[in-house]
């Protein structure tokens, strides 16, 4: 009988934890879940990083991302690479200390402001060519330069 | 389906009656199927009946973006493409050929972008006059 | 090469004058008496040739290829190669083929007690009744021989030679050879030389045919190339190390039959197989020889020589041959227009063209010129000339200046090369005024060469002192002279009035002086007294322009002004330079708010002061009709498409027409279209390979006596004056890595030019 209880109790906690019902819509709509669990922390953009072990590993940890993002609107356009570093090896439980308690030893490589993923965009990284030009255009001289 | 059925039984049954008309006949042409344009003007409002009852079905199964009345006026206008054709032999194959296109799209034999060819949407016009032949780039 | 004394010519005439009933090839001497033909066989088949052809030629006659290396129908006769060894029935009991030819005997020593007499073909002339086997036991078995004993010392490197797949050792082992080697000893190796930034040499593969050391001093005339040594230690080389330098120089490696001299630029890059082969013209120089453009992959990979004899025999100059990597640098490939700053930047047709309809409309049709360089076709000759004259202007001028006074350019005898560059080797006395042929048309010079070589030409020049590679006589570079000939007072009038077939050339730069009027005038004088006196008859021709720019002849044809002189005095509000690069008219000749449209191939002088610039076609991009100084008509072929978003010139100016607000749409649109039209102005433009008679040199000489202006006292100095300034002298040959390798190989020596590390 106690475990309905319990039972009832987390799904009425699920319905009612994302602040009333406009909060528990955009919820719905934006994560496809209402999980509630401990808020471990919160990144320098506002994702929140949320764990309940009741859930099945791998279930257990989750983001909710933040609604604006190095000048974008993250409201419905999320993408995984929103994630910074630190909180990337924590979310994929690499490790179980998450870099509120554990902050990471600072690289060079960190970046100081985190970046997406540009791939399929106008922005991302095309190799330069090896081939040899077969035509070599006129470049005209800069203006002031001649 | 019985559609074809009987549309091939009476091409069978038609041709058997050509060719025995084609060994009495003076003029020493072999029909296809029709011994005159009448016949073959009966054949094409077949064929186009068939089409015209195909097309919903056609829009459903193949989920196009279009309408049941531009599909059938697509049907309209690629029958009236070749309505200046008056040889009998000539509209036969041309409805053995419409035939196997409707074969093919009630099938499933075809995909969805093998019917979208009949509108064209895709294709860019060739340019013709020396302008545009111009910025469109070498010539061929 | 010394010059044949007029014995020795008649003596080596039968090796010199092959076919000269056909004169198809050689020199054309005075027609023989056939009459006294002589009966030979070849494999039994009849034929009937004149006494003192060679058993080669007599077998090319009836159709019999022999093999050869050292044999080269456009060089004297070596006979060291022996590879065209051939048996002869019924021969005379010479002791070998030696006896007509002037080498040592060792190389057919051992052939004579095993095989009898095997003859060299190319040395031995026919007697009569004379059997010739090409393809007996015998034959065969000399053959294999020789071939033997030439790859004994040959590396095996035909994967990795140049010559490859159109290697004449190659070809005939395996035609000739025999299928296995008895070779075990060590191959001999030789060091390679350093000959300049164009001929790569791998001395190795030499064979030692002497091909390139008998066309060095045969044709090129200059006594670079040589032998040292003997026997198994003969070399070709400069003895010294030093650079092949001759204007010529490339066709040593059409000339030599296997890889020992190669193409440098060209090293590495194709095979003659992958390349695809476009006949076309040469537009570097005004005198279009024919050329094979080989290309690969939408790239010329390079350029050969085509056979033509009127114009270019066999050979092209360095300047064709290697400039073709300037085709593939500095080249405009996208439209351009200034934007506010006055910087040009890449645009689209329909942007660049709007700019230009959008400049139009407020300029009236006066104050519109246009200038035409050096390197443009007709078809765009005349779509810009329709179109500006549709426009209600007529300023349109070619860079290059031509006397206007006098006859000037209406009549068309006044500025071609009148007597033809065949005509040369019909000529007797050749007197050059004010310009150094050897630079400024090679092959002219070539042919000049070879009637002074072989038919006895006298060659004077007046103007500066310039080495030709033959010897001539130098009548002073004033233009005093000129005078002094005009009026019959210089001593070397007798001689002129002596010769039987006289002919002046008038080179194209010293007209361009201030005083050019009076020095055609002069010239002119010169060429009819000399017709007079000479007495030779109607259809010979004596006055000779020698352009120096390709388009200059098409374009006075169609009607184009020569000179930009109308252009400075009336300076136009918008500028028209189609393919104009020689800078004569710069921004300070020209208003403040002039607009200057720039249609051409290059990055160069006129596109640097452009408005809009027009990316067109170089001549191995278009099918363009160039007409050499001579007046003769030939055609390029597409060879490759043009780079990016460049177009056939005609077609450009034909869109510009039809762009709103100029609304003069010419009436074509096909290159056929246009060819019509350009036939209805000049029939002679498209009668193409053929040569329109131009005969009114009494009359011209008339009106050139109105002309009143004094000659100046400035020697007469051409531009071109060494070998340095030949190479870089247009927009292709400037942006040409080759040519200025070339010319720093030429002012500091070979060894400045790095050797590429491989091989």
């Amino acid at each position: 009988m106690g475990e309905y209880v319990n039972l009832v109790r987390r799904a009425f906690g699920q319905i009612t934890g994302h602040g009333g019902i406009r909060g528990f819509l955009l919820q719905l709509f934006r994560a496809n879940d209402v999980k509630t669990g401990a808020l471990i922390g919160i990144d320098k953009y506002g994702n929140k990083y949320y764990e309940d072990n009741r859930y099945f590993f791998g279930r257990h940890r989750w983001v909710i991302y933040t609604t604006e993002m190095n000048g974008k609107r993250t409201v419905w356009d999320v993408d995984g690479s929103m994630v910074p570093a630190e909180w990337h090896r924590w979310l994929h439980c690499m490790t179980d200390d998450p870099p509120t308690t554990h902050p990471p030893e600072p690289k060079k490589f960190l970046a100081k402001v985190h970046q997406f993923n540009m791939s399929g965009t106008s922005g991302c990284y095309v190799p330069y060519s090896t081939t040899a030009k077969k035509i070599h255009e006129w470049v005209p001289p800069k203006v002031g330069q001649q | 389906m019985n559609r074809f059925k009987r549309a091939d039984s009476f091409a069978s049954h038609s041709s058997a009656m050509a060719s025995s008309v084609a060994r009495g006949a003076v003029k020493a042409v072999k029909p296809i199927f029709s011994r005159d344009v009448d016949e073959a003007k009966r054949r094409v409002r077949e064929l186009y009946r068939a089409w015209y009852r195909e097309v919903p079905n056609t829009v459903a199964m193949y989920q196009l973006d279009i309408t049941v009345r531009q599909g059938r006026d697509k049907v309209r206008e690629i029958f009236n493409k070749n309505k200046h054709v008056t040889d009998p032999r000539v509209i036969d194959m041309l409805v053995i050929k419409g035939k196997m296109e409707l074969q093919e799209t009630i099938h499933i034999w075809k995909q969805k972008t093998h019917v979208m060819r009949y509108f064209h949407e895709t294709e860019n016009p060739c340019p013709n006059d020396f302008l545009s032949k111009f910025y469109h780039g070498h010539e061929p | 090469m010394l010059r044949l004394p007029a014995v020795g010519r008649a003596l080596a005439g039968a090796a010199h004058s092959k076919g000269c009933l056909t004169a198809s090839s050689n020199v054309r001497t005075s027609v023989r008496a056939s009459s006294n033909l002589v009966e030979v066989f070849v494999d039994g088949k009849p034929v009937m040739v004149e006494p003192g052809t060679t058993v080669l030629q007599a077998c090319e006659k009836v159709g019999v290829q022999i093999p050869r290396f050292c044999y080269h129908e456009r060089l004297s006769v070596a006979g060291n190669c022996r590879m065209c060894l051939l048996e002869i029935e019924r021969a005379p009991k010479v002791m070998c083929s030696h006896n007509y030819s002037t080498l040592d005997c060792s190389s057919c020593r051992p052939w004579k007690g095993i095989f009898g007499h095997p003859v060299a073909a190319c040395a031995m002339p026919v007697m009569k009744g004379w059997n010739i086997l090409t393809n007996s036991e015998k034959t065969r078995k000399a053959r294999e021989g020789v071939m033997e004993f030439l790859l004994a010392n040959h590396p095996l490197d035909c994967p990795i030679c140049d010559q490859g797949g159109e290697c004449d050792l190659q070809d005939q082992s395996m035609m000739f050879g025999s299928d296995r080697s008895r070779f075990t000893e060590g191959k001999r190796a030789v060091e390679d030389k350093n000959i300049g930034p164009l001929i790569k040499t791998i001395m190795t593969r030499c064979i030692q045919c002497t091909r390139c050391v008998r066309f060095a001093s045969e044709i090129a005339g200059v006594e670079d190339l040589g032998t040292t040594g003997r026997g198994n230690s003969m070399q070709i080389g400069t003895y010294v190390e030093k650079m092949f330098m001759s204007e010529l120089s490339g066709n040593v490696i059409d000339v030599c039959p296997v890889g020992a001299l190669t193409s440098k630029p060209y090293a590495f890059t194709s095979r003659p197989w992958e390349t695809r082969k476009t006949e076309s013209i040469d537009v570097l120089d005004a005198v279009g020889s024919n050329i094979v453009v080989s290309t690969r992959g939408g790239e010329v990979m390079r350029i050969l020589p085509r056979l033509n004899e009127d114009v270019n025999e066999e050979w092209i100059s360095d300047k064709t041959r290697f400039a073709y990597d300037g085709l593939k640098r500095q080249r405009l490939t996208q439209p351009m227009v200034k934007d506010a700053s006055g910087q040009l930047v890449p645009t689209n047709w329909e942007d660049a063209l709007m700019r230009i309809a959008a400049m139009l409309q407020g300029v009236k049709g006066s104050e519109i010129a246009a200038i035409a360089g050096g390197m443009v076709d007709a078809e765009s000759l005349i779509a810009l000339k329709d179109m500006l004259n549709k426009l209600d202007s007529e300023a349109l001028c070619t860079e290059e200046l031509f006397p206007m006074a006098g006859a000037g350019t209406d009549l068309r005898s006044n500025y071609l090369l009148n007597t033809r560059i065949a005509g040369i080797e019909e000529c007797d006395l050749l007197l050059l005024i004010g310009t150094n042929p050897r630079y400024e048309a090679p092959l002219f010079n070539a042919r000049v060469r070879k009637s002074w070589l072989h038919n006895e030409l006298q060659v004077a020049l007046v103007g500066h002192d310039v080495d030709l590679s033959y010897s001539y006589n130098h009548l002073g570079d004033s233009t005093q002279v000129l005078k002094d000939l005009a009026t019959g007072k210089h001593p070397y009038c007798q001689v002129l009035a002596q010769a039987k077939r006289p002919v002046v050339v008038v080179g194209s730069s010293c007209l361009q002086r201030a005083d050019g009027a009076a020095i055609l005038s002069a010239v002119s004088t010169i060429a009819q007294n000399a017709r007079v006196s000479s007495g030779v008859e109607e259809g010979w021709k004596v006055l000779n322009v020698l352009h120096r720019v390709a388009s200059q002849v098409a374009a006075l044809d169609v009607g184009y002004k020569p000179g930009v002189e109308a252009i400075r005095k009336n300076p136009p509000k918008m500028l028209f330079l189609l393919g104009a690069d020689a800078g004569c008219i710069t921004r300070a000749d020209l208003p403040k708010d002039s607009f200057i449209i720039y249609q051409g191939h290059h990055g160069d002088v006129g596109a640097l002061m452009a408005d809009v610039i027009l990316p067109g076609a170089a001549y191995t991009e278009k099918n363009g009709t160039y007409v050499n100084t001579e007046g003769r008509a030939q055609q390029t072929r597409v060879a490759v498409t043009p780079p990016g978003m460049a177009r056939e010139d005609w077609k450009i100016i034909r869109a510009v027409s039809e762009t709103p607000h100029v609304g003069v749409t010419l009436p074509y649109d096909t290159l056929e279209e246009v060819r019509d039209r350009l036939a209805e102005v000049a029939p002679n433009l498209v009668r193409y390979d053929d040569v329109e008679e131009a005969n009114y040199f009494k009359q011209a000489n008339e009106l050139s006596q109105a002309v009143n202006q004094s000659l100046l006292a400035d020697p007469l100095v051409p531009p071109q004056l060494s070998v340095k300034d030949f190479y870089m002298t247009d927009p292709i040959s400037r942006a040409s890595q080759t040519m200025a390798k070339c010319v720093k190989a030429v002012t500091e020596g070979a060894e400045a030019v790095e050797e590429p590390a491989i091989c």
